[in-house]
């Protein structure tokens, strides 16, 4: 128990005690401390275990490049979070914090065995070493790994809360909250336009809340702010990302610093803004110092102590030493001495220090011991002492102290600049990369330009030791549990570049993104190789800046709201006829109507016979729709799909097949023409919007002298398909305007008409083989027409059948579903579909690649049927096709099947296939193997049922 | 282990309100309403003045700008929005297309103080810029949408059909 509070100070309502919990215990902080500070303040050193060597850990920093503090926050078992930064939890009564990473207990953790061995596991050390065997990956060394080596425990449970997102537009966007954000923002303010002004604390003012002198002037430049009216503050926002053209992506906390209790609506908000400028105010983050010794709870960055100091009324320690190599460690450690912290001495790795810092120190009771280093630390789970020497190498000196302040000097957070592609320049000055050229209509002010004066420092790589590294125990990236050494050894091995060093010791990589770390690696690999930092690169920096929760990258796409799902008009119907429902697409179809308990086998079978002799009704309506309408129609149509259609007369209808650019099938459907310059196309459910954006495509890129437009009608018309022998009589009482007979309306004819008195094109199609109408109706009017058809088919013993009979009945038939029965490298021909080829045309899309040798070569698979050996063993749709089941493992597969029904038709089983070679081998026995037997079956040709098609002319 | 709730289910209740939902956005009132029924057509022409004449009516010149119940979306497309019933001619053997999509969408009102705070939860236009007197075709979330300005506080919808039952819910989620 080192911290404490001190007697006055801080920015924290002393009035107001609130009690926490950490671990199962129960301590008290102040309205306005963070669950770090409140720790701190309580007296709590050790705070989390280490990723990969379960080292003990204390606090580092006070913002968001803290690195050791996360602790998972418990607000009831479905709202859990995970590896929070407690120095960004605000405090609220009852806040359950839990340490992680530790096995039984934060002090007495089983896995730290790995420290122990730390020697025996360097960088790359997993992937050397658990190379084989493969399968052991998964099973063992995998699981294990993940179980020792991991962060907090997601909840298991479905998160009860919900997210809200918005856009967002302004003329000006600042990014950081502190001196130079809320000066930009003001200045932004006088111009008019809208301002937003993001940070991610739970108050303004950025570092000058550390700073009390400023205090009042920050107030004042508050005042002045929320006065604007022009002007959005968003306080507890982490803008974690920077996109294209001033896109920036922002969290909002809503209800995470409240009592749960007492918080009600969304969890978070995500802010998309897209802004006319965006001025980044992200300020700097302190560097650490890498030295033997540096990870021991208690060690911490200067700047962080001071603010624990100023701004939460927290001592960090009772003997507290400064190890710096920067003047802003002794400006923190002469505010922290006047503040009350005992500061034992100032440990500063230059020779020479301004005369007025040593002056003022000394005066203050500081001992000042320059051009010295730490070499050791003592302490594990917290500091007890250290042991520093002239020049790292000279002899030694040990001070009793609790805490060890780094002062490092600064990193400006240039990392949304990064991901907005702005140039970085490398200063030597600050040791750190900086702003260069913008891409985006972005600036940067304050300390992340560069444009602050935190005073002289020097640059260090390991403080100077007069162990070798490879012996001490120097932390770099101390999330990741990347030590001095394992750089050392990435050079040693040959890794040249930063970016295959970051990957080899995983330096940067954790959930910080390397805030602290980064530049620290820079300089000690920069040094092991003997090359300037400039010329080793620098890793990129991606969003996001901060980890976010998934819920509110999900916004409003959650329960209902998580995607669309498309119904038709007649959906209600199918609905509360007790259909069972199946997506395609994101439509939802009716796929079978059970009746009085059926199973799917029973309702499809029933199905499939009302069609065949009588007559069924199926809602098709979410077939896709498109129409083509200018003079150039035809001409447009014969250019995209395969077969001929400017000899098509108005009143007919086509089977149109399209093919992509490399020659396989992509889509089909029946068109019809209307009138010479009208055409009313129709494709797959699933294929809508893939089929109008190719032809779009082509329209506006290839041919965008033809005088032709698209125009997707998919919702427009509702279709209700009628098939069965009795078809025409359902309708023959409903319609006008359209002569019926078969003269006078032949199939693959379209009329227009009325219908039940609403207007109609009506199709003479079948895509069940038995002679059948596609009603279009307007969707408004879809339903009436529904209930007049189903109305004048009870005489005829009309039965409504879903998705799953259509799919029988044309497999009956032969008639391929694309996506089904081809997966996208099928050729016409492949699919016995080359007289949809016009073999005279000039051209049409996917020609040229159809007249490539390998499209006709020998062995390519082929459409066929199969017909099992036992009538009533159902094929399984995609397993495999042999020859041999007896050959040897791997056994050649010759293809798979694609399709597998009950056929009523044939009282038997069927199945569609595509084999290499397929027709040639009809009348051959094959064998498809499953994991019990294997299942023998002999090809036959695709169709089934009434190959003459005499049904379809009825 | 979750259940995880198949697609078909999980939206599948929805249903576009029949009655107005009243209520506030960040304190501030909205109402969202099922518009009434309208004519709609898809028009396009590579000429609008040839577009015009054919239709005997006057088109707007500008893209995202509407006239008398026309909007022009692209340089050769328009959207014609009218009174229900009223009908345009089916031209034919002009280099020009016209088609009757008055079933295709549904129209909601969305209006109130609140109105441009609700469709900016999910519409990335920045809809302040957007005066009444124009028209655009944009997106809410992942559904394609047409927003129609009608007033400084109100405006009117357009959506497809079967997205209209999510857009109502997603709409309506933040009007409480």
């Amino acid at each position: 128990m080192t911290g404490y509070r001190l007697p006055a100070g801080g920015r924290i309502d002393r009035h107001r005690t609130i009690n926490f919990r950490f671990d199962g215990r129960d301590y008290q902080g102040f309205a306005g401390d963070t669950l770090a500070s409140a720790m701190a303040g309580a007296g709590i050193v050790l705070v989390g275990r280490s990723f990969k060597y379960h080292r003990p850990r204390g606090l580092l920093g006070i913002g968001s490049e803290e690195c050791n503090a996360l602790v998972s926050i418990n607000r009831g078992a479905a709202r859990v979070t995970p590896n929070v930064r407690s120095t960004q939890v605000w405090l609220y009564p009852g806040l359950n914090a839990i340490s992680q990473n530790r096995w039984p207990s934060l002090r007495w953790d089983v896995v730290a065995l790995n420290d122990v061995f730390a020697p025996l596991f360097p960088a790359g050390f997993y992937n050397k070493t658990f190379m084989w065997p493969r399968s052991a990956w998964e099973k063992l060394y995998e699981p294990v790994i993940r179980r020792l080596a991991g962060l907090g425990e997601s909840p298991v449970e479905r998160d009860p809360d919900h997210y809200d997102a918005t856009y967002a537009h302004c003329e000006v966007l600042v990014v950081g909250g502190g001196r130079a954000g809320i000066d930009a923002a003001l200045a932004a303010a006088q111009s008019g336009g809208r301002v937003i002004l993001i940070d991610e604390g739970d108050e303004l003012g950025g570092g000058a809340l550390a700073d009390p002198a400023q205090w009042p002037v920050l107030m004042a430049l508050k005042q002045e702010l929320y006065s604007c009216s022009n002007v959005m503050v968003l306080t507890r926002t982490t803008a974690f990302g920077f996109y294209h053209q001033n896109f920036i992506g922002a969290t909002q906390q809503l209800t995470d610093y409240l009592e749960p209790a007492v918080s009600q609506g969304a969890r978070e908000k995500l802010w998309r803004i897209r802004a006319g400028e965006v001025v980044l105010a992200q300020g700097a983050i302190e560097r650490p110092l890498v030295f033997n010794g540096n990870d021991v709870p208690g060690v911490m960055l200067a700047s962080a102590a001071r603010s624990l100091a100023l701004r939460f009324g927290v001592a960090v320690g009772r003997q507290v030493v400064v190890m710096a190599a920067h003047d802003s460690g002794w400006h923190d450690a002469l505010a922290m001495a006047a503040a009350g912290v005992t500061i034992a001495a100032i440990i500063d790795v230059r020779h020479v220090v301004s005369g007025d810092l040593a002056e003022a120190a000394r005066a203050m009771g500081i001992a000042v011991h320059t051009g010295a280093a730490i070499t050791r630390v003592a302490g594990r789970h917290a500091v007890k002492g250290v042991t520093f020497a002239s020049d790292g190498t000279g002899p030694s000196r040990r001070i009793a102290c609790d805490t060890v302040l780094m002062a490092g000097g600064w990193t400006p957070s240039v990392h949304l600049w990064s991901h907005a592609k702005g140039s970085l320049v490398w200063s030597d000055a600050w040791g750190a990369y900086l702003p260069g050229t913008a891409l985006e209509n972005t600036r940067a002010v304050g300390a992340c330009a560069g444009e602050w004066d935190f005073g002289a420092g020097v640059v260090t790589a390991v403080l100077p030791n007069a162990l070798p590294v490879r012996s001490q125990t120097a932390f770099v990236d101390f999330q990741n549990d990347v030590k001095a050494r394992d750089i050392h050894l990435a050079v040693q091995e040959g890794f040249r570049s930063i970016e295959h060093i970051k990957r080899y010791t995983t330096n940067g990589m954790a959930t910080d993104q390397g805030k602290t770390s980064n530049l620290n690696g820079l300089q000690i690999a920069s040094e092991a190789l003997g090359r300037p930092v400039s010329d080793i690169g620098l890793t990129t920096f991606r969003p996001p800046y901060t980890p976010q929760t998934f819920g509110a990258l999900l916004g409003h796409h959650k329960g209902a709201l998580f995607q669309p799902v498309r119904k038709s008009v007649i959906d209600d119907w199918a609905n509360l006829q007790g259909a069972v429902f199946e997506n395609v697409g994101n439509w939802r179809r009716a796929r079978y109507f059970p009746q009085g308990g059926e199973d799917m086998h029973s309702a499809v079978l029933r199905e499939c016979t009302a069609v065949r002799e009588r007559v069924g009704v199926f809602d098709a309506s979410t077939l896709g729709k498109i129409e083509v309408v200018g003079p150039d129609a035809a001409e447009f149509l014969n250019r995209m799909y395969t077969n001929p259609w400017k000899g098509l007369a108005p009143g007919r209808c086509r089977y149109g097949l399209l093919l992509r650019e490399d020659g396989f099938i992509i889509d089909d459907g029946v068109s019809a023409r209307l009138a010479d310059d009208r055409f009313h196309l129709t494709t797959t459910t699933g294929g809508a919007a893939r089929v109008l954006n190719m032809m779009e495509d082509y329209l506006q890129t290839e041919w965008p002298d033809l005088d032709v437009w698209l125009t997707s009608t998919t919702e427009q018309w509702a279709v209700i398909a009628l098939q069965g022998p009795r078809a025409r009589d359902v309708i023959a009482p409903l319609v006008e305007g359209i002569d019926l007979s078969p003269a006078a309306f032949p199939h693959m004819a379209v009329r227009e008409g009325t219908i039940a008195g609403v207007p109609t094109r009506l199709f003479r199609v079948s895509f069940t083989g038995e002679l059948g109408f596609e009603i279009n109706v307007p969707a408004d009017q879809g339903r009436k027409v529904w209930d007049a058809v189903l109305r004048s088919g009870g005489a005829h013993g009309i039965s409504p059948y879903g998705t799953e009979a259509m799919h029988v009945l044309r497999a009956e038939k032969g008639f391929i579903i694309v996506g089904q029965d081809t997966d996208g490298t099928m050729t016409p021909y492949d699919m016995g579909l080359d007289w949809a080829v016009g073999k005279k045309k000039p051209d049409f899309v996917g020609k040229r690649s159809l007249a490539r040798p390998d499209m006709s070569a020998p062995g390519r698979k082929q459409f066929i049927g199969l017909l099992t050996e036992r009538p009533q063993d159902l094929l399984e749709e995609g397993a495999q096709v042999v020859l041999d089941p007896t050959a040897p493992v791997p056994v050649p597969m010759i293809g798979h099947v694609t399709s597998a029904y009950h056929s009523v038709a044939l009282g038997r089983t069927i199945a569609l296939a595509v084999i290499a070679d397929g027709r040639a081998r009809i009348g051959e026995m094959v064998f498809i193997p499953m994991p019990d037997t294997v299942i023998r079956a002999t090809v036959t040709a695709p169709v089934f049922h009434d190959p003459e098609g005499s049904r379809l002319n009825a | 282990m979750l259940e995880i709730a198949p697609l078909a289910k999980s939206g599948a209740d929805l249903a576009v309100g029949t009655k107005p939902h009243i209520g506030a956005i960040i304190g501030r009132p909205v109402t969202l309403s099922p518009a009434a029924p309208h004519s709609r057509w898809s028009l396009r022409a590579r000429d609008p003045a040839l577009l015009g004449s054919a239709l005997g009516r006057a088109l707007p010149d500008r893209i995202g700008t509407v006239l008398d119940g026309i909007a022009r979306l692209g340089p050769d497309e328009w959207y014609a929005l009218l009174e229900a019933g009223t009908a345009l001619p089916v031209l034919t053997g002009l280099p020009v297309s016209v088609v009757d999509v008055s079933a295709r969408a549904l129209g909601f009102t969305v209006s109130g103080e609140g109105a441009r705070l609700a469709l900016e939860r999910g519409c990335p236009l920045d809809l302040a810029r957007l005066a009444p007197g124009s028209a655009t075709r944009t997106v809410f979330e992942t559904v394609e949408i047409q927003v129609w300005p009608t007033a400084p506080d109100a405006f009117h919808i357009e959506v497809w059909r079967s997205f209209a039952p999510w857009l109502w819910h997603a709409l309506a989620e933040a009007i409480v």
